[in-house]
């Protein structure tokens, strides 16, 4: 049986050619990538790309280890592309205050404005720069999504001065007293000083890959089942394409796509 | 390093693997596409990765095995080690060699795309392939990397 599928599996090789020369190629203008650096006693990680199509920028953040809770809640975690500065992260020598705590201000002159904001849905503005509905929730999350880019943010990818900053720091290693932790935020006093502050930070560089792949790659052949059913089933799936000639069938029973 | 140009074939002598290279996209979902998996498929490489021999990583593709249930092209990287070379002729002529550096095993569910993907200094090679089949479900739940770097 095993030359026998061989034999009919020939012309079945030159259809899923034709069928792969017909799927579509996408490819990216640029693409930008970072891998987010901890700053304010964070321990958690993160790492950003970005593929960039005239205007819409395809976006995947994902972090883990970060603050999970916050008020008996999900610790709300904004995070916002920053540029129009020097393009690169602050350093606790940043702490201009000297309050143990790197805050968004006094990162700024690093890595400038608020271009836009990571929301996990709807606007991305820098007006929802503070939108905690908006950020991302827990420790660990993954934000998938393509956005519209403005002039501004576009500018800044492309002259090397877009900065990712994820915020939002774990009051049990930012090692500082909870008052300072507790103390009036810089952004808005109504929320702690360690719940705005950065957390993660990296500049998005342009990548050496001209489209970022989304995870690995389907390189194992789905077999329907191990036992010999699935077998006899298999091979009667390449039986009636090589009798039909038709791809769809053998598509169906031997998906190229474990 | 070397100038771009497009890869023709790959051959790594040390698993008799010689295969010529189809050109592979991304699908929609931004996934790698991936070669046919009928017996006998060459592997591909990834047409938006820098070509092998330029600076960055060049990526290529093939299935562990094939729709008999044999083996496919990248069936055999896991014998791969230490000091062994990996050749890819090139449309200008040139052969660029790697040597194999280590392999790793990642779970699909939980792909590091910037150690994969992200940017190097020199001009590096990575070979995919699956690995975890999973009786269950008869699909495979890993991906095996092969890092290799550029020799000449």
């Amino acid at each position: 049986m095993n030359k026998k599928m061989r034999l009919l599996a020939v012309p079945t090789l030159a259809l899923g050619a034709i069928a792969l020369a017909g799927s579509p190629a996408l490819a990216a203008d640029s693409s930008y990538s970072s891998t987010l650096g901890q700053l304010n006693g964070t321990t958690g990680t993160g790492s950003i790309t970005v593929d960039v199509t005239g205007d819409q920028a395809a976006v995947k953040l994902q972090v883990s280890g970060l603050a999970e809770t916050f008020m008996d809640g999900p610790y709300p975690h904004v995070q916002h592309v920053h540029g129009g500065a020097q393009g690169v992260c602050p350093t606790a020598a940043d702490d201009a205050n000297g309050d143990g705590i790197v805050s968004v201000t006094e990162g700024a002159g690093r890595y400038g404005d608020i271009l836009t904001t990571l929301t996990t849905s709807g606007a991305t503005t820098p007006a929802e720069g503070l939108n905690l509905e908006l950020g991302g929730q827990g420790g660990s999350y993954t934000i998938d999504r393509t956005i519209t880019l403005d002039d501004a943010t576009k500018a800044s990818l492309e002259a090397g001065t877009a900065v990712v900053v994820v915020h939002g720091l774990d009051p049990a290693t930012a090692g500082v007293p909870e008052a300072v932790f507790a103390s009036p935020s810089d952004l808005d006093p109504a929320l702690p000083l360690g719940a705005t502050s950065p957390a993660l930070c990296g500049t998005l560089v342009k990548t050496q890959m001209a489209a970022m792949p989304s995870g690995g790659a389907d390189t194992g052949v789905a077999t329907q089942s191990s036992n010999t059913a699935g077998m006899i089933a298999l091979g009667g799936g390449l039986v009636l394409a090589a009798a039909a000639g038709g791809v769809f069938v053998v598509r169906r029973n031997a998906a190229n796509n474990a | 390093m070397l100038a771009a140009s497009e890869p023709v074939t790959l051959s790594v002598p040390s698993i008799d693997v010689r295969t010529d290279l189809l050109s592979l996209g991304l699908r929609e979902n931004r996934t790698l596409e991936v070669p046919p998996g009928e017996p006998g498929s060459p592997a591909g490489w990834y047409n938006q990765s820098p070509t092998p021999g330029e600076r960055g990583p060049s990526v290529m593709l093939g299935h562990v095995n094939a729709t008999d249930g044999g083996d496919g092209v990248f069936a055999g990287l896991r014998q791969l080690g230490a000091g062994d070379r990996i050749e890819v002729s090139r449309k200008d002529g040139s052969t660029a060699v790697f040597e194999f550096q280590r392999g790793e095993t990642y779970m699909k569910n939980d792909f590091p795309p910037l150690e994969v993907y992200g940017n190097t200094a020199g001009s590096e090679l990575r070979l995919i392939t699956c690995d975890g089949y999973n009786p269950e479900t008869g699909e495979f739940d890993d991906n095996y990397v092969v890092y290799a770097t550029l020799v000449n």
